[in-house]
């Protein structure tokens, strides 16, 4: 505890000073900020199931659909508050995330995370088609323009969403999912229940990313299949957790500040080849750091340049 | 009848999702590389079929080998050159950095071909025939018999030749095979080719039924993987199989249930299969 303490202490200090944003008067900083923020609380609750426990989910889109569906639906159907309506979607997500994760889980690597990809896609689907949802059309949410509050909130559920994985990655269950991660055959024979572990794992995550689909949706006051279902919201946020480094506390954090500003400030200045250099970015990256920017962070402080030459020695054929 | 005639046309476009799939599965398998880029090879494969069908008057079919060799070249310097530096870490940063691929082939094609929508329309597109009250096109019969030429090729240069051999002895075992003296950068640059190969001309054979843009890789990329592993990566006829089955599965269900639904019943099959199958039966990936 005490030895990263000091980053501790950093993070929580940046946190407070990104608080204050709403108050520097800076109205494209601020859509922008909730935008980033919405994305770290997603590449945060990633990095519970793929970064700690190794399955790489493709399928978190599922559980961010729902946060938004159950949010719109309770307040545009039934009335009902804003408060109300994120806990029916993250309540929603959970019970997906249990009923589903018990066989899904059971599979591994690639075929984990297609049938996640398959899940989304699914699910989409039947919201589509479900007439209390709005079907193809959507739901259009009553209109609040308070960007402050939407912000406010997206960081208390990221500030949220990182203790967690802080105390995950202090305790036993954490251990146990990264045994499961480094080899699940090797823990379950250990006495690690691991269906139970990955499936709580997989239930952490949906709730936190419920969670921040249902204030987006009232931000954007608008849901529809396609965008709460969106398959490029799933890369997004796996790309973002793997950049800043997966099974770290800040890592996925640091990876979506960082990312979203690039691409932000890509799409900006050349918007035309913002894409272009977004791919290019994505490649360097997995050539040059395959164990993220944190592992950089380290790894360059006690080998300097080698470690870039003892990276690649470590992976190449 | 009619629903024999979407059983047909089913099958003959099950060929050609199979020799898509045929590209990706012979990857995954011996390299461990989930490709998410091998979309985008198709479209790569497609627009050069297009281009030397429209600019160079090529009939489409015989610009197929000249397209699947400027693919063999272009995955192996793709493997050579940078895949090979990263294949041994975790399965994620391929995935990752396939899909870095992906982003920035689909760009340049935009920028080089823009986002209409092409087909290769030989004169003889519109030809068919019938047999026994069913109607054959005659472009979609040769894209299936190409699609099962292929498959077959595939097959007996696993099955009979020294290269076969060497990826086969290579997938299961990496060191073993070294020992035997197969240089396995060579090899794997070699079979990541092949693979571009067989998405080069399941993109030139797109091309003639159904449009190509510069937008889908990501779909056939997807299509291509359910494929895969619902026909099993350790024969190439089985991806054709696999292809067959999808192939019905989504005529059949954009005849009774609704065409929005085509691509998710691919899907959902695919989760109800692997959530069915044994675990066991998958643990060799």
């Amino acid at each position: 505890m005490t030895k990263s303490l000091p980053g501790l202490l950093l993070a929580a200090s940046i946190a407070v000073v990104l608080a204050t944003v709403p108050w520097w008067n800076n109205a494209v900083l601020l859509q922008f900020g909730i935008n980033a923020v919405q994305l770290a609380v997603m590449a945060q609750a990633w990095n519970i199931i793929g970064g700690y426990t190794g399955s790489p989910s493709f399928g978190n889109s599922t559980f961010y659909g729902l946060g938004t569906y159950g949010t719109a639906i309770t307040m545009v159907q039934f009335h009902q508050s804003f408060g109300l309506g994120l806990g029916v979607g993250a309540l929603l997500a959970v019970i997906v995330a249990l009923l589903v994760g018990i066989p899904i889980l059971r599979l591994r690597g690639p075929y984990f995370a297609i049938a996640t990809l398959g899940l989304a896609a699914t699910v989409g689907a039947i919201f589509a088609n479900l007439p209390i949802a709005g079907e193809n059309i959507g739901l259009v949410l009553p209109l609040t323009r308070d960007e402050p509050l939407f912000y406010e909130l997206s960081l208390g559920v990221l500030v949220l969403v990182t203790l967690t994985v802080l105390f995950i990655d202090r305790s036993r269950f954490g251990l146990g999912l990264i045994a499961i991660r480094e080899d699940e055959d090797a823990a379950a024979v250990t006495g690690v229940n691991t269906t139970l572990f990955k499936v709580t794992a997989l239930a952490i995550s949906a709730f936190f990313t419920a969670l921040v689909g249902g204030i987006h949706a009232y931000w954007i006051t608008f849901v529809d299949p396609s965008s709460s279902f969106d398959p490029r919201l799933n890369v997004n946020m796996v790309i973002m957790a793997v950049f800043g480094g997966p099974g770290t506390v800040l890592g996925p954090v640091v990876g979506a500040f960082i990312l979203s500003t690039i691409s932000e400030v890509l799409a900006s200045s050349i918007s035309t080849a913002a894409s272009l250099l977004f791919g290019i970015v994505i490649v360097l990256a997995v050539l040059f750091m395959p164990k993220g920017l944190v592992d950089l962070g380290y790894g360059f402080r006690r080998l300097g340049w080698r470690y870039f030459t003892e990276t690649v020695r470590q992976y190449r054929l | 009848m009619l629903l024999m005639q979407i059983l047909l046309n089913g099958i003959l476009l099950g060929g050609l999702y199979g020799l898509m799939a045929l590209g990706m599965g012979l990857v995954w398998g011996v390299l461990n590389i989930v490709n998410l880029a091998h979309g985008a090879f198709i479209m790569m494969g497609g627009y050069a079929v297009y281009f030397l069908y429209t600019s160079a008057g090529i009939d489409p079919f015989a610009a197929l080998p000249i397209a699947m060799l400027a693919m063999f070249l272009f995955g192996f310097a793709v493997q050579y050159g940078i895949l090979n530096f990263i294949v041994r870490s975790a399965l994620l940063n391929t995935l990752l950095i396939t899909f870095g691929f992906d982003v920035v082939l689909t760009y340049v094609a935009q920028l080089l071909f823009s986002a209409d929508l092409r087909t290769i329309n030989p004169p003889y597109a519109g030809s068919n025939f019938g047999v026994l009250g069913l109607t054959v096109p005659v472009v979609r019969l040769g894209v299936f018999g190409v699609a099962l030429g292929l498959a077959l090729g595939l097959w007996l240069l696993l099955r009979m030749t020294r290269l076969g051999r060497a990826i086969r002895a290579t997938a299961q075992n990496l060191i073993a095979a070294r020992l035997y003296g197969v240089d396995p950068r060579l090899l794997y640059a070699v079979t990541f080719g092949l693979g571009a190969a067989l998405a080069g001309a399941a993109g030139g054979l797109f091309g003639l039924v159904s449009q190509i843009s510069p937008y889908v890789g990501a779909t056939l990329t997807a299509k291509s993987f359910v494929i895969a592993i619902i026909g099993g990566l350790q024969n190439p006829l089985g991806a054709i199989l696999g292809g067959i089955f999808i192939g019905i599965a989504e005529a059949t269900s954009a005849l009774y249930l609704s065409p929005t639904l085509v691509d998710v019943i691919s899907f959902g099959l695919l989760v109800v299969i692997l959530v069915t199958r044994p675990a066991s039966s998958f643990r060799a990936a």
